[in-house]
């Protein structure tokens, strides 16, 4: 991932930060710290989409497109364990409701 | 990635220790009880033909199975859609004073009745206005109301009405002492309606509202109307925190309808710099760590209720004060040893989710953000727990208050039909399924990432699940009358 920050890593008084390392950089308008880089992306975009710049913009569109790759993998191994339940549950439910 | 701090780590397995424990323990009490209930072949008090393990396991799979489906929606806008959904009536300001006024002078009429016919109607539960209307008007109508319909204990609460007329505000509140006197207060409440039998003795109730009237308004001119029935007077509180659940609700003048338990997800105007929005406090209902300890109260008051209401609850009483210890001291050990298991299954879970995650959000923060599912949770449980109850006595009520200075002759109790206890599920369930949709929109208000927004949830709705499991568990036990109480 990502180590480089364009933003300044000391956390303000603005900030709830727990005292680590804030190594994700700090938002520039509201001064909430990230221990990500790539949280700060998402951050930017989701919370104030109309101060972005341009490579900003870019940069929200390809962390929110890296992490729709993560959120499909999840999906499928969620129903993974929604169909091994609802079977499960049959198998138990014949078994002794019968 | 970054590594997880050790403490953490060995937080996280205790959790998960702690979790397989209790489940063990809950499935082998059910095989157990199930056993029991085949071995005396007596199939007509038992109304589950399934092994009750295998139903309880069935609530709990629900919830996680329903976490999981939520989690399927990962479109943002539809998320905030759904919890902003709101309609506002025009301005009705002139019409909400008059009914405050109304309700005012209808709150004081029937605060100098229940302390009246406590004292002079019939000693009988059955058909004395006081515990008829405290317990089945209260405890059970009013407070299914506040969260069905709206909250209108504010209109109603004769002690504001009295104080808010007197020079007030003399000691000013401080801050840092929170909501935990109304934890106390409701503590102290619901412990002396388990133990000290004012549910059958209507003096005895008549006493304790008097008591409690003199207390509140003195509490009220001391440190000021607002300050002490927002923070200190348990029964605002409580009507308060059920109202948060409720779709109608009073926006300055305009009266606003939302869809069911929206209003707990909170605002978060923060598109724009708005710093504070995104803070602690923006959920609205919940604040601070008192707040936290609050909303668990109301689960764990009818989950305890609840327990010791059954025949099962009844065995363990006994079993303890065979060893030798005192009836009371072993109601008050469970009562709060239980609730401190049921706080700390769920700080735990905050500290999990902090954890877990990468984010500077600390658990603290995440306890109170999270804590207003569990309102609904307890709305669920309540409903379960209140609705027969409140049916039943419903003619006994109207009895009582159409003629409130003479003794009903002959007080009609209706007899429910069976398929209520399988509404009891529907509820426990349903309020929990809206918890998780609650608790779902609001991950998705904190976290930028959504996938962390789906995994900060988890340890979450580990806890819902194992309270699912034990109010279930609950609502299928045959009951019996508390031993060793008044």
């Amino acid at each position: 991932m990502e180590n480089t920050t364009t933003e300044p890593t000391e956390p303000t008084e603005a900030t709830r930060t727990t005292g680590e390392t804030t190594n994700g950089g700090t938002c520039r308008v509201c001064g909430r710290t990230f221990p990500e880089t790539r949280l700060l992306v998402l951050h930017r975009g989701v919370r104030h989409p109309s101060v972005l710049t341009d490579a900003e913009r870019e940069a929200y569109r390809e962390a929110y497109r890296a992490e729709e790759e993560e959120i499909r993998s999840f999906r499928l191994r969620a129903l993974v364990v929604l169909v091994v339940l609802y079977f499960g549950f049959l198998f138990l439910y014949a078994g002794f409701a019968g | 990635m970054t590594t997880v701090p050790d403490t953490d780590r060995l937080l996280a397995r205790t959790l998960s220790a702690c979790l397989a424990l209790v489940g063990v323990l809950l499935l082998a009490r059910g095989v157990d009880a199930s056993n029991a209930a085949v071995g005396l072949g007596d199939a007509s008090r038992d109304p589950l033909s399934v092994p009750r393990w295998l139903y309880v396991a069935t609530g709990g799979a629900t919830i996680g199975a329903s976490a999981l489906l939520a989690s399927f929606v990962t479109d943002r806008r539809l998320v905030r859609r759904i919890h902003r959904w709101s309609v506002t009536t025009p301005d009705r300001a002139t019409a909400r004073r008059v009914g405050v006024a109304a309700g005012n002078a209808l709150g004081l009429g029937l605060l100098a009745l229940v302390v009246y016919r406590g004292f002079a109607g019939p000693q009988i539960p059955t058909v004395n206005l006081a515990v008829v209307f405290v317990f089945a008007g209260m405890r059970a109508g009013l407070t299914m109301f506040a969260y069905l319909v709206g909250n209108a204990w504010p209109a109603l609460n004769p002690w504001r009405a009295v104080a808010r007329r007197l020079p007030n505000g003399f000691v000013s509140y401080p801050v840092r002492v929170g909501r935990w006197p109304a934890v106390a207060g409701l503590l102290a409440l619901v412990w002396m309606e388990t133990t000290t039998g004012m549910t059958k003795r209507p003096e005895l109730l008549a006493s304790v509202v008097l008591a409690y009237s003199v207390l509140t308004v003195v509490g009220a001119v001391v440190v000021g109307v607002g300050p002490w029935f927002r923070n200190v007077d348990p029964v605002s509180v409580f009507f308060r925190f059920y109202g948060r659940v409720a779709p109608l609700s009073w926006d300055g003048g305009t009266l606003r309808l939302t869809l069911p338990g929206m209003r707990l997800v909170g605002d978060d105007d923060a598109s724009e710099g708005d710093a504070a929005a995104d803070g602690v406090a923006a959920n609205g209902a919940v604040d601070g760590p008192s707040d936290v300890a609050f909303a668990v109260l109301l689960v764990w008051e009818l989950t305890y209720s609840g327990f010791v209401t059954t025949e099962r609850g009844a065995t363990v009483v006994r079993a303890l004060v065979d060893v030798g210890l005192p009836p009371l001291a072993v109601y008050g050990g469970l009562y709060l040893l239980g609730f401190a298991a049921f706080v700390g299954a769920y700080v735990l879970a905050a500290r999990v989710s902090a954890s877990r995650l990468q984010t500077h959000r600390r658990a603290r923060e995440l306890a109170v953000q999270f804590a207003p599912p569990l309102l609904v949770i307890a709305a669920g449980y309540h409903l379960a727990h209140y609705l027969a109850f409140f049916v039943s006595l419903t003619p006994s009520l109207a009895a009582v208050l159409a003629a409130p200075l003479s003794t009903p002759a002959n007080p009609l109790v209706l007899t429910l039909p069976s398929w209520v206890s399988a509404a009891n599920i529907v509820f426990v369930l349903g309020g929990h399924l809206l918890a998780i949709w609650v608790a779902h929109s609001t991950a998705y208000r904190l976290f930028p990432s959504r996938m962390q927004a789906i995994r900060s949830q988890y340890p979450f709705v580990v806890v819902m699940m194992g309270y699912t499991a034990a109010s279930l568990w609950l609502i299928s036990l045959p009951t019996s009358p508390p031993p060793f109480l008044p």
